[in-house]
């Protein structure tokens, strides 16, 4: 008798687990399929819908809820306050996802994979949206793409797919009271300056030790002076061509080894360092951008400060572009790629989403109609730059995926901490590109 | 006849368990179990008495046995199976689609272009140079931290089961390093051997010793070693000290009335009776070194000039720096098969090792 009772027990302890991790996956197994559902359905009817959305977009009923995934941590806060004023103003909720940054790319493309992907999220513009062209919408419908600034918007195949957020501009940050940016306009100039400021005490230079602040922006420069930098990459990576023949980067090399030879390593300064540095004015220039204003907040720093063109072969512009675009997830249903972009005209044609853009991102205005008074004056002086023209491109968004981490910084590592000279240094960055544009 | 001592261990507890008696008759009792009775009393029977418990009770031993098997599959069922599912999902399924990836080239993206290119991944693999630089950086690593941890474990582990007043507390002392994760550890040891190390050259002049160690290739992989020491002996001292707890008294108090100083108690009783610890220790230190990845990550990032870029993470960089998922797949594959083989062989040479008592 006994025994019948415990077996009876076991028996039911062991049905209770079973129907335990049976409901468990069931259910969320019933709702991944019902997701997967919904996204079939929508993914077999969007070629229809694309079709047709030119005629029907306003009969396509937008959906109520759409997610939100973005790159750029700097602004989480305040699109999160946006998305609330968006849900009360046209009364479609918009989640906004967090990320820590550095991962953010991998984390999309995982969820982009796993059919779970947001309805709006962000990329650079360049190889990492070439990569992903499969899963953009095309924008051009939207009602304010005329007015986006010439080159600004990502385009693919003439059809605009990505909408820009904001400009950045890098170069020479530099501290007005320390550096005369009038004199410092070739290699000689530019290495006098460094012993001067080293005979004072001062780092004259300074490049950190994260993997673009090491050699991802500075090394820009060289690519973005070519007649054509897009060809310069590609004969590049086929090895039709070498570094060491092409005499802006000849003269980057020997920037490079000035920049060893004068200044402290980059590779002992952290960002945080680095900006803390010239903020307290321990270092006389930094090769930054108008983001790291942000930076210098907690130092009140007592000078003026501006950007400069890196001299390389005369350079006298600054590099800017966009670092970031709006992209629409085009495998998610109708109805969401719809709200998506409601959201983006919205952001960008009413008044709550200029207030948004403008003073609450901080960003500097790439459509035509938008004017940000507020600006820092680092971001003033790249927006004063582009808008007189003088500007580099940056070609380096479409240097082969994952180069800066996985080659670029390794052999600059390399060159900062052994006596390479800069042609070895050169024929070692080459062979990054070959090997990376495999 | 039953040299495997789990199995007597198993006969015991099962006769103290059904409340045998010395005094019952033999021929009660399956042979098997008699015999093992017997040559148990033949060797030192004083170690464990069977209890002489309440003598007669009708009960049919082949029959309990057998209801015993059947509830005990039950619970083995019942706490396994959950285990087995969540191990096929995560592990096992993975694995098989993972061999798959391995002979097609693709970035990743299910909407992009996957092309069956065969064995050519595996082909390219082993020109690589950079991959085979990680796998010597690998072993090197390994080699060294495998040994200084154990040394450095046993070591702990011996010094806080002797006469120790502050036993417990250097006991957690020694195990917290490894309740934080690698990947704080990693940052925390990166501004102990940057900042920290210069400063304290500055401050004193022995810039010899003292300098940024992440920037010279051997030191920061001499880097890497110490913090996964650090991080490692005191979870390792952990299963030493359970082994050393373990040890029969008797056969050290044996070998103490024979003369035999500490030394040689040491090595010539303690450690042949540790061998199913060091097995263990063995093991894990061997395949957690030749698997670290969030060491390697947060504290040297793979740099200088990727001297310490170990396979993990030369892995990790193919397939999601570079997108190359289809080759980095093909590299993880030999990455795992050559882990197994090695960790295989180390297991079954200490395995051989071990005595029975």
């Amino acid at each position: 008798m006994k025994l019948k009772v415990k077996k009876i027990r076991t028996l039911l302890v062991l049905a209770l687990m079973l129907s335990m991790i049976l409901t468990g996956c069931g259910s969320s197994g019933g709702q991944s399929r019902a997701n997967n559902n919904s996204r079939n359905s929508s993914s077999e009817t969007i070629p229809e819908a694309t079709k047709k959305s030119n005629e029907t977009d306003k009969d396509l009923k937008a959906a109520k809820k759409i997610v939100v995934f973005q790159s750029k941590v700097e602004i989480t806060d305040q699109l999160e306050a946006m998305a609330k004023d968006y849900e009360s103003e046209t009364g479609v909720q918009a989640e906004v996802w967090g990320t820590t940054g550095d991962d953010y790319l991998q984390q999309l493309k995982i969820k982009l994979g796993n059919k779970q992907g947001p309805t709006v999220f962000s990329l650079a513009p360049g190889a990492e949206s070439e990569e992903l062209k499969a899963y953009l919408t095309d924008l051009s419908d939207l009602s304010f793409i005329e007015k986006i600034t010439e080159n600004m918007a990502d385009e693919k195949d003439g059809k605009v797919v990505g909408i820009p957020y904001t400009m950045e501009g890098f170069g020479m940050v530099y501290n007005k009271s320390l550096v005369d940016a009038s004199k410092v306009t070739d290699y000689n100039t530019f290495v006098e300056m460094l012993q001067e400021q080293k005979k004072a005490g001062i780092n004259g230079f300074s490049l950190s030790q994260e993997s673009y602040f090491l050699i991802g922006h500075i090394l820009n420069t060289p690519f973005a002076l070519q007649k054509d930098p897009k060809a310069y990459i590609d004969e590049l990576v086929a090895g039709k061509v070498r570094m060491k023949d092409t005499p802006e980067f000849v003269e980057f090399a020997e920037f490079m080894e000035a920049i060893r030879e004068y200044t402290r390593n980059p590779l002992e300064v952290n960002y945080d360092q680095e900006t803390g540095d010239f903020a307290t004015g321990k270092a006389a220039s930094i090769h930054q951008g108008n983001w790291c204003y942000n930076m210098f907040k907690d130092y009140n720093p007592d000078f003026e400060m501006g950007i400069m063109p890196l001299p390389i072969a005369g350079n006298d512009k600054i590099a800017v572009s966009v670092p970031t675009c709006w992209y629409v997830n085009s495998q998610a249903s109708p109805e969401e790629i719809q709200a998506g972009k409601d959201l983006l005209n919205w952001l960008y044609t009413s008044k709550t989403g200029e207030k948004y853009l403008m003073e609450e991102f901080g960003f500097i205005p790439v459509v035509t109609g938008m004017e940000n008074p507020h600006l820092d004056p680092l971001s003033q002086s790249v927006s004063d730059y582009a808008d007189s023209g003088e500007i580099l491109s940056w070609p380096m968004n479409h240097w082969p995926a994952g180069i800066v981490d996985v080659y670029l910084v390794p052999a600059t590592q390399k060159f900062f901490t052994t006596k390479m000279t800069g042609e070895e240094f050169l024929e070692a960055l080459t062979d990054a590109f070959v090997q990376a544009g495999k | 006849m039953y040299r495997n001592s789990a199995f007597c261990m198993m006969d015991k507890s099962m006769l103290n368990f059904c409340g045998f008696s010395r005094f019952m008759d033999e021929c009660t009792l399956p042979k098997r179990i008699v015999i093992s009775l017997k040559r148990k009393h033949a060797i030192g029977g004083e170690k464990w008495q069977l209890l002489p418990v309440c003598a007669c009770r009708s009960w049919s031993l082949p029959a309990t046995i057998k209801m015993k098997r059947k509830s005990d599959k039950a619970w083995y069922a019942l706490f396994v199976l959950p285990l087995v599912f969540v191990f096929t999902t995560v592990v096992i399924i993975p694995f098989l689609i993972g061999i798959g990836y391995s002979f097609i080239s693709w970035d990743g993206m299910p909407l992009n272009e996957k092309t069956f290119v065969g064995f050519e991944n595996f082909m390219n693999l082993f020109s690589d140079k950079r991959f085979m630089e990680s796998a010597r950086h690998t072993l090197t690593f390994s080699l060294i931290s495998v040994l200084l941890i154990n040394v450095i474990g046993l070591a702990f582990a011996l010094s806080v089961t002797g006469k120790l007043r502050v036993k417990n507390a250097a006991r957690s002392m020694l195990f917290t390093p490894y309740l934080i994760g690698g990947l704080i550890l990693g940052y925390i040891w990166k501004f102990i051997f940057t900042d920290v190390f210069q400063s304290i050259g500055n401050l004193t002049g022995l810039n010899h010793f003292f300098f940024s160690w992440l920037l010279h290739p051997k030191y920061a992989l001499a880097a890497m070693i110490v913090v996964a020491t650090w991080q490692m002996a005191g979870y390792i001292m952990i299963i030493y000290i359970n082994g050393i707890q373990s040890l029969p008294e008797d056969v050290i108090e044996a070998a103490k009335v024979d003369g035999a100083g500490y030394w040689q108690a040491l090595f010539h009783i303690k450690f042949p009776l540790l061998m199913p610890s060091f097995t263990i220790c063995l093991f894990m230190t061997l395949s957690n070194c030749f698997k670290i990845f969030d060491i390697n990550f947060s504290l040297t990032g793979g740099g200088p000039n990727n001297a310490t870029e170990m396979m993990a993470m030369n892995i990790y960089n193919e397939i999601f720096s570079l997108n190359h998922f289809g080759y980095g797949q093909a590299k993880a594959i030999v990455f795992f098969i050559s882990v197994a083989i090695i960790t295989l062989m180390q297991v079954s040479f200490t395995k051989k090792r071990e005595v029975e008592m």
